[in-house]
């Protein structure tokens, strides 16, 4: 569980500076910064769900 | 031609500022906000990753590491400005504390906050070139 969290904490980081730095409007900025942070948990689980079935 | 050069030297001031002390470029350029959210980010960063997590920061001119990639590692590190040269005058989070299970979890954030204050480093030079707006 705290490997979880410890993911969704460090994309939450990530996804905030990338956001703000990234975009130039307010919304943008928004939009970009909760799309990157889908992204990291949704790749992050994709990966962990695959190497669960890798022996 | 003077407002131009006068209007650099302030970019590579801030620039400088913001790599010594998370969020100070943006806020020297009177971006309070912007200033105070992504330096607020990269010391949190720090705090959880030798405070929350037990990690440690690595010295890229270490000749005794253990292995090649520490000094990688710590150029990461290194982008956290006085907080990483604080942590090496004082040895806070030169500890290395590789039994605690959340040891691998501090060094991550360690190192991607370094890497994010880069960015955010390079965020207040283009405001104070006027590349971004």
């Amino acid at each position: 569980m705290i490997h979880f969290l410890a993911m969704v904490l460090l994309a939450a980081c990530v996804s905030l500076v990338f956001g703000v730095v990234g975009r130039a409007t307010t919304s943008e900025q928004w939009r970009y910064g909760l799309r990157v942070f889908v992204e990291f948990v949704g790749v992050g689980l994709g990966l962990a769900w695959l190497l669960y079935w890798i022996p | 031609m003077a407002e131009i050069e006068e209007g650099r030297s302030g970019a590579w001031l801030s620039g400088f500022l913001a790599w010594l002390v998370p969020g100070a470029g943006h806020v020297w350029q009177g971006r309070w906000g912007r200033g105070l959210l992504l330096g607020g980010v990269v010391w949190a960063m720090f705090v959880i990753g030798v405070w929350g997590f037990g990690g440690r920061l690595f010295d890229p001119l270490n000749d005794g590491a253990s292995n090649a990639l520490e000094r990688v590692y710590g150029l990461f590190d290194l982008g956290m400005g006085a907080l990483y040269v604080l942590g090496w005058a004082t040895g806070i989070g030169f500890v290395d504390r590789a039994e605690l299970s959340t040891y691998e979890y501090g060094n991550a954030f360690l190192m991607v906050g370094g890497l994010l204050n880069y960015l955010v480093m390079l965020d207040a030079f283009d405001l104070g070139v006027g590349r971004k707006a």
